[in-house]
C-alpha cells in the first residue's frame, strides 16, 4: 500500500529530515510510526500526503509513483487519503456538520446525500448528537473526533494520523485507538505517527521506529520473533 | 476518479447518479458557492461595502464625463447642420447687380436657399434691436451692406465643405467680405475632442485603479483564509474550487458597484442639470443634458462586473496557489 525506497529528504537550508529510508506497509495493515520529535515521523507523513516532495527515492502508494502525479492530480489524490491531526485543523467558524461534509462538498455530493454520510460517519465516531455544535463548544477529545470523522467520512482507503493522541489522556487516547482499529477492520490500511510508546505496548502492532531521519526498525523482524 | 486506487470508485460515481444529476449538482454547487460568498460579504457589510463605492464611485467620473461629451456630440451635430454663409455684399453696387448676384447664387449647385436682407431692411432690423434708433438718425447715409445669407445644401455642410464655398464666394466680384462662423464651432470641436480624450484616458486609467483595489482586497480576503484554504487542499479541494467563492465575491462587487455607479452619475447629473439648463435658455437653446440609456447602463453594469472579476482573478491566480498546506 505504503512502500518507500531508500527516500531521502532534505530541507530547504540543509536540514536533512529523512536518510535513505525504506519500508513497506501492506494494503489492509495497521502499523505505528514513532521516534522522537524530529526524528522525522512528520516528514513521512507529508511525503505520503505529497506536502511534500522527496530529495531522493521513490514514495510509492498503491503501485503509483507519488513523483508521477503532477500538481494538478495533488488534490485528487488526496482524497483517496484520510488525513488526521494532532491540532486536528477543524474549520472553528463553521459547524461540525460543515467540517464533516467537506471533503464530500468537495468531491461534488448531492446535500441529502452528504447528509446521510455525515451522519454515518458522526455516529461512527460517537458524535451523532453533535451535528449543530461548532467546534470550540466540544472537548478536546470530542474535536479529535470531529477529524477523524471527516477523514474518513468519503471511505478513503488509507488513512494516517499524526499524534492523534497527542493531547488527550491515556484513557481518550485508548477510545481514539479503537476507532482506528474498526476502520481496519473493514479494510482501510492506517499509519499512525505517534511518540506515546506506553500506548503501543498495550497493542500489538507492526511499529516503525524512526531515529534522527534513519529507520532503526521497520518492525518485521520483531514480529518474526 | 480515483488517482491512486482505479478500482475505488468514488463521491458522485460510488452513489450511482446520474451524469444529468451530476451535471446539474455541478451548477448547484456554484450557486451555493455564489450566494456563500454572499453571506461572506454580508458578516463584514461595512468593509463589503466600502469597496463597493470605491468600485462604483471610480466608474462614476468617466460615466458622467461619457454622458456629457455624448450630449455636446449632440448639440455639435445640430449647430453643424445649421451651418449658414454670411455674404456682405459691396457698397457700390445697384440694387440691380444686388437682384442678378442673388439669382446666380441661388442656382449655384452647392446651394440650397438664399435669403436677401437689403441695406434698408436691415437698417430697419438694427434701429429695433439695438436701441441706438436715435443715433442711427444722426447718420446722413445707410452704413450698413446688403447681405445675403445662403445655406448650403445637404452635402456642403461640413466644416471643411463650407469652408470651401466661402473660397469660392469672396472670390466674387460682388462679395466685399464672406463668413462662415466656422472658428467658434471649431473651438467647440477642439474641446470636445479634448473632454473625449481625457474622457478615455482617464477611463483607463479609473479602471485599471479599479482592478488594483478589487485585485488586493480579494488577496486580503485570501491570505485571512489561509487556514481555511490550507485544510480545504489538505481534504482535496482543487485550486478551482477554492477560487471559485473568490471569484464570485469580486462579480458581487462589481455587481453592486454597477448599481452604485447609476445611482451616483443620476446624481451628478441631476446636479449639473440646473446649470445646464441655465445656459442652455442664454443661448435660447431646447437642450437639456440626457442620462444613460439602458443600453449605455447595462455597459456600464458589464464593465463593473468585468472588472470586479478580472481584479479577483488577477488575485486568486497569484495567491491561491501560493498557499500550500504544511
Amino acid at each position: 500500500m505504503i512502500k518507500f525506497e531508500q527516500v531521502s529528504k532534505v530541507y530547504p537550508g540543509g536540514f536533512q529530515a529523512l536518510k535513505n529510508v525504506s519500508f513497506h506497509i501492506e494494503p489492509g495493515e495497521m502499523a505505528f510510526l514513532t521516534g522522537h520529535s524530529g526524528a522525522g515521523k512528520s516528514t513521512v507523513l507529508k511525503l505520503i500526503s505529497m506536502m511534500e516532495r522527496p530529495t531522493a527515492g521513490r514514495v510509492m502508494i498503491n503501485g503509483h509513483d507519488l513523483k508521477r502525479i503532477e500538481r494538478k492530480q495533488i488534490a485528487y489524490a488526496r482524497r483517496d487519503i484520510g488525513m488526521i491531526f494532532q491540532d486536528h485543523r477543524l474549520l472553528m467558524d463553521r459547524t461540525v456538520f460543515d467540517n464533516v461534509a467537506l471533503p464530500l462538498m468537495i468531491e461534488g455530493y448531492s446535500l441529502a446525500e452528504a447528509r446521510k454520510r455525515v451522519q454515518a460517519a458522526l455516529e461512527k465516531v460517537g458524535l451523532g448528537d453533535k451535528v449543530r455544535h461548532y467546534p470550540q463548544m466540544l472537548s478536546g477529545g470530542e474535536q479529535q473526533r470531529v477529524g477523524i470523522a471527516r477523514a474518513v467520512v468519503n471511505k478513503p482507503p488509507l488513512l494516517l494520523a499524526d499524534e492523534p493522541t497527542g493531547n488527550l489522556d491515556p484513557k481518550l487516547s485508548g477510545e481514539i485507538i479503537k476507532l482506528f482499529e474498526d476502520f481496519n477492520r473493514v479494510g482501510v490500511s492506517v499509519l499512525i505517527a505517534t511518540h506515546d510508546l506506553g500506548l503501543i505496548a498495550r497493542l500489538r502492532y507492526r511499529t516503525l521506529n524512526l531515529k534522527e531521519g534513519r529507520m532503526i526498525n521497520d518492525g518485521l523482524t520483531e514480529e518474526a520473533l | 476518479m480515483s488517482v491512486l486506487f482505479r478500482s475505488r470508485q468514488q463521491g458522485a460515481q460510488q452513489v450511482k447518479i446520474s451524469g444529468m444529476r451530476r451535471f446539474l449538482m455541478f451548477w448547484v454547487h456554484h450557486i451555493q458557492q455564489c450566494i456563500g460568498s454572499l453571506g461572506e460579504l454580508a458578516r463584514y457589510p461595512f468593509a463589503s461595502l466600502m469597496t463597493m463605492a470605491v468600485l462604483g464611485l471610480s466608474l462614476t467620473l468617466p460615466a458622467t464625463l461619457y454622458v456629457i461629451v455624448k450630449n455636446t456630440d449632440d448639440v455639435g451635430a445640430n449647430w453643424q447642420q445649421a451651418s449658414e454663409i454670411t455674404l456682405f455684399l459691396r457698397q457700390q453696387l445697384t440694387q440691380q447687380e444686388v437682384q442678378t448676384f442673388s439669382k446666380r447664387t441661388e442656382l449655384a449647385e452647392e446651394v440650397e436657399a438664399v435669403r436677401l436682407i437689403d441695406k434698408e431692411q436691415g437698417l430697419a432690423e438694427f434701429r429695433q434691436r439695438s436701441g441706438f434708433g436715435e443715433a442711427l438718425d444722426t447718420l446722413s447715409s445707410n452704413p450698413l451692406p446688403n447681405v445675403l445669407i445662403v445655406i448650403p445644401r445637404e452635402g456642403f455642410r461640413t466644416p471643411a465643405a463650407a469652408e470651401a464655398l466661402v473660397r469660392k464666394f469672396s472670390e466674387q466680384r460682388e462679395v466685399e467680405q464672406a463668413r462662415l462662423d466656422l472658428g467658434w464651432l471649431q473651438r467647440f470641436q477642439a474641446i470636445v475632442n479634448l473632454v473625449r480624450d481625457g474622457f478615455l484616458a482617464l477611463a483607463l486609467l479609473l479602471c485599471v485603479a479599479v482592478i488594483l483595489i478589487v485585485g488586493n482586497t480579494i488577496r486580503l480576503n485570501i491570505s485571512s483564509k489561509r487556514d481555511e484554504i490550507m485544510v480545504m487542499k489538505l481534504v482535496g479541494a482543487t485550486d478551482a474550487y477554492i477560487q471559485r467563492p473568490f471569484l464570485y465575491t469580486g462579480v458581487w462587487y462589481g455587481l453592486v458597484g454597477g448599481i452604485i455607479t447609476w445611482l451616483a452619475t443620476g446624481a451628478l447629473l441631476w446636479w449639473l442639470s440646473g446649470a445646464v439648463r441655465d445656459i442652455a435658455d442664454l443661448y435660447d437653446s431646447e437642450f437639456r443634458l440626457t442620462g444613460l440609456n439602458l443600453t449605455e447602463m447595462a455597459v456600464v453594469w458589464g464593465i463593473a462586473i468585468g472588472l470586479g472579476l478580472v481584479g479577483s482573478y488577477i488575485a486568486v491566480r497569484k495567491h491561491v496557489s501560493a498557499i500550500e498546506p504544511r
